[in-house]
């Protein structure tokens, strides 16, 4: 019987349990609808940083130069309370909220961080904005725990 | 007559199940995947720990009461969050599968560790872990469902 242990020893979650990736699709789907697919590359991003999820941060780097997000943009992201202007305030509201979300054993999900996140956003996109985040996180948890490898470049 | 409890922060969050019903529907599809050949217990005991790390009220009241009445003893509740020093209290499959879910669910301070890894793995089949990790992966993204627009418990 083939086991489903990758050379770095971790199981291969989507041959363990199909299903569960076939869900996790169709939760980034739901995600992704009526969300910017730009702002989405910096949600992702960050939320993979804050969650050392190499994969995932391997594959959402690649995917936004590939978008044309600037390189300055993308190495800014840790920084992005002190870079001034680069990031627009629709794009700074759902940084901070990915930010809260993504951290929530240390923190909770501010008033203040939300109702910038409301201000900035219609109701539809602040649901699709966390939807976003929530979804990121699980990705990394799966990337992380599964030390999925990655591809060459 | 059930009644919600007060909202104590003063600013009004979204209804994500009118705004976004997708997001539930993939959620639900998210947990049944996720629910699949797992021991409702321990599954209880995951979604708690997580809740409780998490800090999502909503949760932690809903699978409090879904443990219980699963059968988890009210000792193991009360004791859950200090698991580690209840020693026997815990078998050694929950006290593998809880290691990892805390190490899943702290992913921004630590990663998951090969020795935490290693222990579950030992205990519990391919399949059995990749369920395990299911578990742990989706109530950490209920918890931010919950958190996030402070779902309210029930009064009871």
């Amino acid at each position: 019987m083939t086991t489903a242990v990758d050379k770095t020893g971790r199981i291969k979650l989507d041959r363990v349990s199909p299903e569960l990736y076939e869900a996790m699709i169709a939760l980034n789907n739901a995600a992704a609808k009526d969300l910017d697919p730009d702002l989405a590359e910096l949600i992702k991003i960050r939320a993979s940083q804050m969650n050392h999820c190499a994969f995932c941060l391997d594959m959402h780097t690649a995917d936004a130069r590939k978008r044309g997000i600037s390189e300055q943009k993308i190495a800014l992201l840790p920084a992005w309370e002190e870079a001034g202007g680069i990031f627009s305030e629709q794009e700074q509201a759902a940084l901070a909220l990915t930010e809260e979300m993504t951290d929530l054993t240390r923190r909770h999900v501010s008033d203040e961080v939300y109702a910038r996140a409301a201000e900035a956003f219609s109701e539809r996109e602040l649901g699709q904005v966390i939807a976003m985040a929530l979804t990121i996180n699980a990705w990394n948890r799966i990337g992380v725990t599964t030390r999925k490898p990655l591809p060459k470049r | 007559m059930t009644q919600t409890l007060e909202t104590q922060n003063s600013v009004e969050r979204l209804k994500l199940y009118k705004t976004t019903p997708e997001l539930y529907d993939a959620m639900m599809a998210l947990g049944n995947a996720a629910g699949k050949g797992i021991a409702a217990e321990l599954a209880e005991l995951i979604k708690m720990r997580a809740s409780q790390m998490n800090h999502c009220a909503f949760c932690l009241d809903m699978h409090t009461r879904d443990a219980r009445k699963r059968g988890v003893s009210e000792q193991k509740l009360h004791v859950l969050a200090a698991w580690e020093e209840a020693a026997g209290l815990f078998t050694e499959r929950e006290q593998a599968a809880l290691a990892l879910t805390e190490a899943i669910t702290d992913l921004g301070n630590g990663h998951v560790a090969d020795d935490v890894y290693a222990r579950a793995a030992a205990v519990f089949t391919d399949q059995e872990l990749g369920q395990v990790i299911a578990m742990a992966v989706t109530i950490n993204a209920w918890n931010r469902i919950n958190v996030t627009v402070r779902t309210q418990p029930t009064r009871r």
